[in-house]
């Protein structure tokens, strides 16, 4: 089995420059998602 | 199933399993077979991810909630993506820097190995029972369906997933889950238009959204706290997250998953693609279950969907009243919604009270019967409603849907078998190919004992619950552990695996007093980590080994 050191690649992501910046986006579409829930659950509340 | 839908079944079958085996092929060393030599790209974990998670109670078991409870279910999904953003900034860059196989062995790098064996002991017992349960449920819905005993479903499943998972490894049961994942999307989407082609002409799919929606079936959203409520915004957003945070972050069955990416941005983007695509598809999926629920306003189903309880009931000297009262209830039921459709003042409340009546009468109907009838929803439509071929390729995918959750699971199995007790304990000194072989066989182990574990667990009711019931039992526990690890640089071995103890200690005690099982994550890691930095207090030193 190998225990070899392997080289760790961290690179930048393919948008948004920084990951920091990807997370943002990540947390600001799920609040997106969860607002047009609501809007849907309480236009179609009994 | 008619013949076209057996040819359609087997062929997918045949397809997905070569095909497993195709792109495992090469897995001829410990580092291919466990993390496939750390080549994968980012949309292959992403939608093995996916794929795994789906599983079979996707189709089983997540439209049925919707149809009879309606579409808040959504909500126990709320908190996935916060927690993938968190592990993409955590755990994805620890775990792929500190150069191990699983996510144990870094425990004991950081810790020492009382604290990794411990974990390593929980996660054997909650995967291996979850790996029991993901066979048992889905081959006790399947084997009524199809018509075949329970025993030989069961085999079929567990033997063509100790096929594909022993020869191809962790590469085969990627990449198996990758078509697999495309496919239950096609699946899904035809299930969906053929729901909204089987309402009547006089009703519109708006209509029929208003009807999903007056008999409450939309509530996607729940604001209201209520510790007993299984499902609202709270319990997603922060229960959802500490269970997504455990599951992905101390579960080996996912930790494996991302550790085989070719970086750690690669591993990052698969997290991050489950994070976005995740919540919009369970909502799709809930919203296919509300849509059935409309269809069967108007096409008449049985008193129970499960044939055998059925024809159980029918057998009985209270059924003829039964399904008298049955059928006015349905009558009734549907003059009522042919009134929210007239829009009828007093329509909706005559709704709801029809809708009672009907439920009231199919719970005296189960209870009759001997059981909960509502993993056979889903399947009694699309056996009864798709088009001749269709019904035989949903099923297949189904079927290789509950195989594609229990590979992964016996693969990580595998995995910590070797690694965490094989290897640390037994050969420490092995070959490549020794530690190779005993990975081959512990997989069939696992296969095997998943089997025999399913043939005896029969008994289960909604199958998504238990699964995740049962994992909530433990994850709260080991993902203290690893925050300890992480993020409380003078936590001693002795402080965390106290604490790891007094979590699970607490998580027993609170299961006493709520079913509300999101909250038993919560509970469990709050007081791991309360407990191990409270024991460490007097602790100065910086740890020892690794560090975040």
């Amino acid at each position: 089995m190998s225990d070899k050191h392997r080289d760790v690649i961290d690179e930048a992501p393919p948008f948004l420059g920084k990951w920091s910046n990807v997370y943002r986006f990540v947390i600001i579409y799920l609040a997106a998602v969860i607002t047009l829930f609501y809007f849907f659950t309480a236009a179609y509340r009994p | 199933m008619r013949p076209l839908d057996w040819v359609v079944l087997v062929g997918w079958l045949i397809f997905l399993i070569s095909y497993g085996l195709y792109r495992g092929r090469g897995s001829n060393s410990t580092d291919q077979f466990l993390l496939a030599g750390k080549t994968m790209p980012w949309y292959a974990m992403g939608l093995s991810i996916m794929a795994t998670q789906a599983s079979a109670t996707t189709f089983i078991s997540t439209t049925a909630q919707a149809y009879v409870d309606g579409m808040r279910f959504v909500q126990f999904y709320f908190g996935l993506p916060l927690a993938m953003v968190i592990l993409s900034a955590t755990a994805v860059p620890i775990f792929h820097r500190a150069n191990v196989y699983t996510a144990y062995e870094y425990l004991e790098k950081r810790f020492d190995v009382k604290t990794r064996l411990l974990v390593t002991i929980i996660f054997l017992i909650s995967r291996g029972l979850g790996a029991g349960i993901s066979l048992s449920a889905p081959a006790i819905v399947l084997s009524v369906v199809l018509g075949w005993p329970y025993q030989v479903t069961l085999m079929l499943m567990g033997g063509f997933v100790a096929i594909y998972t022993t020869m191809g490894g962790i590469k085969a049961v990627t990449w198996a889950d990758v078509q697999q994942m495309t496919v239950i999307l096609f699946a899904l989407i035809l299930s969906f238009i053929t729901a909204i082609t089987l309402l009547p002409h006089d009703v519109s799919f708006m209509e029929a959204v208003k009807l999903a929606g007056a008999a409450g079936r939309l509530n996607a959203v729940t604001t209201t706290f209520d510790w007993n409520d299984r499902y609202n915004i709270w319990t997603g957003l922060i229960g959802g997250m500490f269970l997504a945070l455990a599951y992905f972050g101390t579960d080996q069955s996912q930790v494996q998953r991302y550790l085989t990416g070719k970086s750690i941005g690669q591993s990052r983007l698969g997290l991050l693609f489950n994070a976005m695509a995740k919540v919009p598809m369970q909502f799709f999926i809930l919203f296919i279950g509300a849509m059935v629920f409309v269809v069967f306003l108007f096409q008449k189903p049985p008193v129970l969907f499960n044939p055998v309880q059925m024809e159980k009931i029918q057998q009985s000297a209270e059924f003829p009243a039964l399904q008298q009262r049955y059928d006015a209830a349905f009558q009734n039921r549907q003059e009522a919604a042919r009134a929210v459709l007239a829009d009828d003042p007093r329509a909706g409340v005559n709704f709801r009270t029809a809708q009672k009546q009907l439920d009231d009468t199919r719970a005296e109907a189960q209870k009759l019967a001997g059981g909960n009838d509502t993993n056979y929803i889903f399947l009694s439509f699309v056996t009864n409603f798709l088009p001749i071929g269709i019904v035989g390729l949903v099923v297949g995918v189904i079927f290789t849907a509950a195989m594609s959750a229990i590979s992964g699971e016996i693969n990580s199995l595998a995995t910590v078998s070797v690694i965490d007790v094989y290897k640390r304990y037994m050969t420490k000194d092995g070959s490549d190919a020794h530690y190779l072989a005993a990975s081959r066989i512990t997989t069939v182990f696992w296969a095997i004992y998943a089997m025999v574990f399913a043939s005896f667990a029969t008994n289960f009711g909604a199958l998504i619950e238990l699964v995740n019931y049962v994992g909530s039992l433990f994850y709260g526990g080991m993902l203290g552990v690893f925050v300890l690890a992480f993020f409380v640089k003078r936590c001693t071995s002795n402080a965390a695996f106290i604490g790891v103890i007094a979590g699970e200690i607490a998580i027993l005690i609170t299961a006493q007093f709520t079913g509300a099982y999101l909250w038993f994550n919560v509970i469990g890691c709050v007081v791991v980590v309360a407990v191990g930095y409270g024991l460490s207090l007097g602790n100065k030193s910086a740890p020892v080994g690794v560090s975040s």
